[in-house]
């Protein structure tokens, strides 16, 4: 298991990023957690292979607005989304961005690490074939 | 000697006028015999001649335009007379004669017309001296020179002599004549229809008496009853002439002068005796002429004498009895008084020797007359003018008032003109009218009928009238006065009484003067505190009682109560629960100044169940529509709340699996676990909140007022509204007032308005762009203990006008709004004692204030 890979968490809800970060640490994952879009585009380090956990709904930008922004930057880094409230509209929106998954809070945590880890594994796989 | 004639007599006037006329004719007819019976023949002139005489009667008491038609009535009589004798005088000579009486009979009428008040009477001694001197004077002495000349020149007698027997005859026929006719017809009927019988037999034995005295004195041969002493017809017949004229006034003087005289001259000319010379008639005619002229004078006076003390009598009655009038009314009770009008029309009727008096009303409104009070003699006869007024209810009379004069009218119609027309015509000229004036207003006439008076008399009474009209007017007012305090009074208790308000009077104690019957009521039912407190007890002092054995309120009446007797307050009303909960009634109780000097106050108690009932049905209905409002806006943050409880729920869960996780592993690290265990019982707690905060605003329960921070109040809708907010990408800035700002109010009320607000501001940014999005949310205190909210959104703010329509129900822009959200917000805040309006930004967007009474935060 390659340990450089990270798990990207933005939420402005401090509750679910404490929790979030919990659960991918005890998983073994590395963990970066940001309060908003602008913070995560500051901040995060985009060279190693990543994984980014993203609430569609923030004060600011949005996380579907974060998500076009790291497409048109040519940032492919997987994205799955949690949100509060699905609608149908939201969710066709973000997978034909490419989103590979997208959790109604409240959600399975075993769920959304097994799919942190597809999303990483593929990503690591994509970042060694590059 | 008598008469057909009745002057007084009804019947059309040319009836009368033939009647009199032929009564003349019939008169002068006899008189004319009469006199050439009495005649000495072969002298012309006869003793006494009574046709001229009766003419000049005739003159004196009829009015001068029917002079001529009496005149010429006598001439056929005369004709008659004179032919008859066969004496073979000419015709001319007849009617020569004729000439000469007739103007005797004109010389003393014109005369006497001139200078007698009263030509035909004779109870004045000026009176009898007037008649003396035109009638048996000069009348006589000036046609005798006409007459001495027609009959020395038609029969050549000699002039001095004719004068001189004619002058004396015609004195003396003049004297005795005219008087006793004039009276006989004006006055025997009515003294024969009145008198008493006695008066009526010594008349009789009087006139009896007279003829044979008459008789015996002129009679006998020249000696007297006692020989050698000579005849003295004087002393024989003097106590009775005396007794004429001091028992029957001038009347009896005159008629017994004139008996004496014909009994006198019948004698000398046709008694047993030789026939007088002239020289002894002359003496005759001037012996009889020097009696009855002081006879006459005597008999003048006396009766002027007596109608003087008459008068004074009657007019000290009078007098006397206006003085007992004048004070009759004054203490007189107002119902007492128709009785006493009553008494005195009566009283002033008998005094005055009335046949009616009648006391009229004017009745302001109708302007008409009516009949009061009357009062009718015993017997009289009223005239039919009067005769047709009831003695009470409505008559068709109209009154005028002209110059001081109360004049009344009947007319058929209603027309005023009518009323005019008739008034004057149909009054009476033995009626007087005083009209009753109080304060400048006519109130009726007092109407005192058949004052057959000289009018000198006439003058006399009227200001005793006057008098009476006077008190008369001055009692109505005063009776029309104190009933109409007296209907004012009784329409107040009226009014009082109907009342279901319970009303109390207290003085400046607090004791009761008055109470309504809605007062008792209410005290039944315990509205006042106390079920006792009438009318003399102290309420203040029942009230403060009712405070020490507890009873809820009571204070507060004290309170007002003293306050407004004090003059504190002007006023003071609160409202409150009264009996026990199965018959629980509210009332008002108000308590207002009595405005009088010597202070007090009014206390009213009002029940108000039935208005509190459908006020709090109101309410209800109210509370019942902001719940319905708040259900629906609820259904609206149906996906913002969900999410808003998704977070924590969320958190938790994960929380849990992440603690599973490192639980599963070897050494797990607790201290991990606690801080996960701490945020899954945070994460819980904010669910929990976000569930209270729905169910306070879902829930149905009643209103409760406390004092609240509106910044808590704001910041709790901002939170129950943030996933709202992030959803819609719209921002909340608080700008709270840094202290809290508290108000007395109900919560869930006041969270429903703000929370309103809140989405219609971000309704109203739904489409402005995305830098834009924001909403400030701003508290301050204002300078008039007052809070002031302001929620202030960027959108395209108020359409122009609509400021107030905003407000109104079912006024909206959204699709699919119902327009009540504001509607029911204002009504909250109206209820709460505040104000809401809106106005536009000057920038953009627009501003919806709240302006709340302000309880004291600083303390709480």
């Amino acid at each position: 298991m390659a340990a450089a890979a990270t798990v990207f968490v933005v939420d402005d809800d401090p509750s679910i990023r404490r929790s979030l970060e919990r659960l991918f640490r005890s998983a073994g994952h590395t963990i970066q957690t940001f309060v908003s879009a602008r913070q995560f585009l500051e901040r995060a380090d985009l060279s190693a292979p990543s994984c980014l956990v993203l609430d569609v709904r923030m004060p600011g930008q949005s996380g579907l607005d974060l998500q076009q922004v790291l497409e048109a930057a040519g940032h492919h880094i997987p994205v799955i989304f949690i949100t509060g409230h699905a609608d149908l509209p939201m969710a066709q929106q973000a997978m034909q961005a490419g989103a590979v998954g997208l959790f109604a809070k409240p959600f399975d945590g075993h769920e959304l690490l097994y799919a942190v880890e597809q999303a990483l594994g593929a990503a690591r796989s994509r970042s060694g074939t590059a | 000697m008598t008469t057909t004639s009745a002057p007084g007599g009804r019947g059309p006037a040319a009836v009368r006028i033939a009647g009199t006329a032929l009564a003349v004719a019939a008169g002068y007819y006899i008189g004319a015999n009469l006199g050439l019976i009495l005649r000495l023949p072969p002298a012309t002139p006869s003793v006494m001649w009574p046709p001229n005489a009766i003419l000049t009667a005739t003159l004196l008491l009829a009015p001068p335009r029917r002079w001529p038609i009496y005149l010429l009535a006598a001439l056929p009589a005369h004709l008659a007379a004179e032919l008859g004798l066969g004496l073979g005088w000419p015709i001319l000579l007849v009617l020569a004669l004729f000439a000469t009486n007739c103007s005797e009979a004109l010389i003393a009428a014109v005369i006497l017309r001139r200078l007698s008040d009263a030509p035909a009477r004779f109870d004045t001694l000026r009176r009898v001296v007037v008649f003396i001197v035109g009638a048996v004077v000069a009348a006589p002495f000036l046609s005798s020179f006409l007459d001495a000349g027609v009959v020395t020149s038609f029969l050549g007698e000699s002039y001095e002599g004719v004068w001189r027997a004619r002058f004396f005859s015609n004195v003396l026929t003049e004297l005795t004549v005219v008087p006793a006719l004039a009276i006989v017809i004006t006055a025997t009927p009515a003294w024969l229809h009145s008198a008493p019988l006695r008066r009526q037999v010594e008349a009789a034995l009087l006139g009896v008496l007279l003829v044979l005295l008459g008789v015996l004195s002129f009679g006998t041969s020249s000696y007297g009853v006692i020989p050698g002493i000579p005849r003295s017809p004087l002393a024989l017949l003097m106590p009775f002439l005396l007794w004429a004229a001091v028992r029957f006034g001038p009347g009896g003087a005159s008629l017994s002068t004139l008996v004496t005289t014909l009994v006198a001259i019948w004698t000398v000319t046709h008694g047993a005796t030789a026939p007088p010379t002239r020289e002894e008639i002359l003496v005759l005619q001037l012996f009889l002429c020097v009696i009855f002229i002081p006879l006459m004078c005597l008999a003048a006076l006396i009766e002027e004498r007596r109608a003087a003390e008459g008068a004074l009598g009657e007019r000290l009655r009078f007098e006397e009895l206006l003085s007992r009038l004048s004070g009759a009314f004054v203490h007189l009770p107002s119902h007492e008084m128709d009785c006493a009008f009553e008494e005195w029309l009566r009283r002033l009727g008998e005094a005055l020797g009335l046949d009616r008096v009648l006391l009229l009303r004017i009745s302001g409104s109708r302007q008409m007359a009516t009949v009061a009070h009357s009062w009718t003699a015993l017997g009289a006869s009223v005239p039919p003018v009067l005769a047709e007024v009831a003695p009470s209810g409505q008559m068709g009379w109209r009154w005028l008032l002209r110059d001081d004069v109360l004049l009344f009218g009947r007319g058929s119609d209603g027309s005023a003109s009518a009323g005019l027309a008739d008034g004057p015509l149909q009054m009476a000229r033995s009626e007087i009218v005083m009209p009753l004036v109080a304060g400048g207003r006519v109130l009726g006439g007092l109407v005192f009928h058949a004052i057959a008076r000289s009018p000198a008399a006439r003058a006399s009474i009227i200001p005793g009238l006057q008098l009476v009209a006077e008190v008369f007017a001055g009692a109505l007012a005063r009776k029309e006065t104190e009933d109409a305090l007296r209907a004012s009074e009784a329409m107040k208790t009226a009014i009082l009484g109907s009342l279901s308000t319970g009303v109390a009077v207290l003085d400046r104690d607090g004791v009761i003067i008055t109470v309504n019957e809605g007062w008792s009521r209410l005290a039944r039912d315990g509205a006042t505190w106390d079920p006792g407190v009438t009318v003399g007890s102290n309420y203040l002092g029942a009230c403060r009682r009712a405070v020490r054995r507890g009873v809820a309120h009571a204070g507060e009446a004290v309170a007002g109560i003293e306050a407004v007797l004090q003059r504190a307050r002007t006023a003071f009303a609160f409202d409150y629960a009264a009996g026990t909960p199965p018959a629980e009634r509210w009332c008002t109780m108000t308590v207002v100044p009595l405005d009088r000097p010597d202070g007090g106050a009014v206390v009213s108690h009002t029940d108000v169940t039935e208005r509190k009932r459908v006020e709090m049905e109101a309410q209800r209905s109210r509370q019942e529509l902001a719940h319905f409002s708040r259900v629906s806006t609820m259904g609206e943050l149906t996906a913002s709340l969900a999410h808003e409880l998704s977070q924590p729920l969320s958190g938790i869960l994960t929380n849990a699996q992440a603690a599973q996780r490192f639980l599963a592993q070897g050494s797990p690290d607790l201290h991990e676990v606690r801080n996960i265990l701490a945020d899954i019982v945070d994460d819980d707690k904010r669910a929990g909140d976000v569930i209270q905060r729905l169910r306070d605003l879902l829930c149905k329960r009643e209103l409760a007022r406390r004092p609240l921070d509106l910044n808590t109040l704001i910041r709790d809708v901002a939170k129950l509204l943030a996933s709202d907010a992030v959803i819609r990408n719209v921002g909340f800035v608080l700008d709270l007032h840094p202290e809290p700002v508290v108000v007395n109010a109900d919560s869930v009320q006041l969270q429903q308005v703000i929370l309103n607000l809140l989405l219609n501001a971000m309704d109203a940014m739904a489409d402005s762009a995305d830098g834009d999005r924001t909403i400030v949310l701003r508290t301050e205190r204002t300078e008039i203990d007052a809070v002031h909210v302001a929620v202030q959104d960027a959108g395209p703010g108020l359409a122009p006008n609509a400021e107030e329509q905003i407000f109104e129900p079912f006024y909206t822009t959204k699709p699919a709004g119902m327009g009540m959200g504001l509607s029911i917000a204002r009504s909250i805040v109206h209820a709460h004692g505040g104000l809401i309006w809106a106005t536009n930004n000057p920038a953009r967007g627009a501003t919806f204030h709240l302006a709340l009474p302000s309880s004291d935060g600083r303390r709480t």
